[in-house]
């Protein structure tokens, strides 16, 4: 007899409320809702209300995980606006904060997946090596979770001896390379729960938009980094990873695969690091009538802003379309067809990031 | 046999779990417990600009005091007021933020107050400049009597140089005081 299956608002596995909704005939899942808004907080309408620098410490707390993209992003915007140009050192520093977080934020969903599919032992592997990141993060920035690095025109902190994070960089390959990489990929339990499952097909993931590592997994090779270089991803030569396959599998590996093109693209850019100013402007900044559309690619997929100004101290508008608002319905095709048991590691494949979600 | 070989090599490998000593290092740039100095701070009210979640505001009694209050609860560590602060009051001091002086006596409250001065010239109740600026001002050898001087008649005396520059007997009426 069919029957229906509530899994949320509160997850699991996951700390943030949304909800699935899943028919089910026997073990098998039929059709599937996906409900969010379930921690709304109306950042975009406080964004009006806050002026230019406060916007900046407000759009940090967009997300828990990937804060310093929306803040990063806004401040790009802003400068787009007031047509600042970022000194190079700025651009160096901003594209390091970025990695470090795509890695602190892939590794944190590493070891979520570990432990959905009940491996306890990888998830604290996993988190081992996501300490290294995010001390890293503290001795650059002084915060683990909202570094507050950015300003319009530039960066507020600098890395004044680089050198210094190279043996966490060291020690991070290592032990991606030698324990995270080959578990995920040779050992029987983690591919007996991953491959084949929640496939998501490449006309599938056209006609639901996906972005960022579920699109990438589903063989669409998009990401703003190579197709419209930001920062210093062109001085630095990024290369995307694409899988063909759509299944969990591929999305682990595509994560796994680009933490690795992070640690190479953080190395290059300490070793790189152009002297120069921090900020490009002193002072309260000034933003011009004008508006800007910006894109990034956050650890998730691409994030969207469109930022416009009237000349005031406060913006007259922040739009912010963030990667997880647009790869959390495409759960519904993934889980059709599926087993129950493997409900909880298909929607934590996609990576939802539910404050990002509903803003 | 492979289980023993990984049990006997997690027998004789040291402990992955850190102790409380092996802590990593504090990093300088640490945004902790937040101080405020009275003497550097002018009120010019940059702290409270920048404020996104409104943790600081000034109040005044007027003719008397000025006074900046901080409310460690509603503080995001974002560190900008001490970022933006033009006469460097603001610190985040890399420790955890401890039990602060409260008027409230719940200890999340730090209050500072600033004193007004009265004006060596026109006698109106004005900030001082912070002791570090005014020697640096000062050092090209400026009027010392200036030192105690509100801004407006900072603004007369410097004007008043500028007219004694340009008229050559270096007459100047004595009277121009600003209205108050």
């Amino acid at each position: 007899m069919p029957y229906s299956f509530p899994l949320g608002p509160y997850h699991p596995a996951l700390e943030e409320p949304f909800k699935v909704k899943v028919q089910c005939k026997g073990e098998v899942i039929e059709s599937a809702t996906v409900e969010v808004g379930f921690s709304y907080r109306g950042i975009e309408l406080l964004a009006q209300k806050r002026n230019w620098v406060e916007v900046i410490t407000l759009i940090e707390r967009v997300c828990g995980i990937c804060s310093n993209t929306h803040a990063m992003t806004f401040c790009m915007a802003a400068e787009t606006i007031a047509g600042i140009e970022l000194p190079k050192r700025a651009a160096h520093i901003r594209t390091i904060i970025a990695e470090l977080e795509r890695l602190h934020s892939h590794l944190l969903w590493a070891g979520v997946g570990a432990e959905d599919i009940g491996f306890h032992s990888l998830f604290m592997e996993v988190f081992t090596l996501r300490e290294r990141v995010m001390d890293t993060l503290e001795a650059i920035s002084g915060n683990r979770v909202n570094y507050g690095m950015n300003c319009i025109g530039g960066v507020l902190r600098d890395i004044p001896d680089p050198a210094a994070h190279l043996p966490a960089l060291d020690a991070l390959a290592k032990g991606l390379g030698e324990v995270v990489i080959p578990t995920f990929t040779q050992n029987p339990t983690a591919l007996a729960r991953t491959r084949g499952v929640g496939r998501l097909t490449k006309e599938q993931a056209v006609e639901w938009a996906v972005v960022g590592p579920v699109a990438r997994a589903s063989g669409l090779d998009i990401d703003v980094r190579k197709d419209q270089p930001y920062l210093s991803y062109a001085d630095l030569d990024f290369e995307s990873v694409v899988r063909p396959e759509g299944d969990v599998l591929a999305r682990v590996v595509v994560r796994a695969l680009e933490m690795m093109e992070s640690v190479r693209l953080i190395r290059e850019a300490l070793l790189s690091l152009p002297p120069g100013p921090l900020r490009a402007t002193q002072g309260l900044p000034e933003i011009p009538v004008g508006e800007a559309t910006i894109r990034t690619e956050a650890p998730r997929g691409e994030a969207f802003y469109y930022v416009a100004s009237e000349g005031g101290a406060s913006p007259a508008r922040v739009k912010i379309r963030t990667p997880s608002f647009v790869n959390i319905p495409a759960i519904e095709p993934m889980v059709m067809g599926q087993p129950l048991a493997d409900l909880s590691i298909i929607q934590a494949s996609v990576d939802p990031c539910i404050s990002c979600t509903d803003r | 046999m492979a289980m023993l070989k990984t049990i006997l090599g997690n027998l004789l490998r040291p402990s992955r779990t850190r102790a409380p000593a092996d802590m990593p290092v504090v990093p300088p740039t640490y945004r902790g417990a937040l101080t405020h100095d009275a003497g550097r701070c002018t009120a010019c009210g940059t702290c409270a600009f920048v404020c996104a979640p409104k943790a600081i505001h000034f109040t005044q009694e007027p003719g008397i005091s000025v006074s900046w209050h901080f409310f460690i609860g509603q503080c995001s560590f974002c560190g900008l007021c001490e970022q933006n602060c033009p006469t460097r009051a603001i610190h985040l001091r890399a420790d955890i933020p401890g039990s602060m002086n409260s008027a409230g006596g719940d200890g999340l409250r730090l209050e500072s107050v600033i004193h007004l001065q009265p004006c060596t010239r026109c006698g109106a109740a004005h900030v001082p400049l912070p002791a570090a600026t005014m020697d640096a001002l000062w050092a090209a050898g400026a009027d010392e009597a200036e030192r105690g001087y509100c801004p407006d008649c900072r603004r007369w005396a410097a004007s008043a140089r500028l007219r004694t520059a340009f008229t050559p007997d270096g007459a100047v009426a004595e009277g121009g005081r600003h209205d108050r």
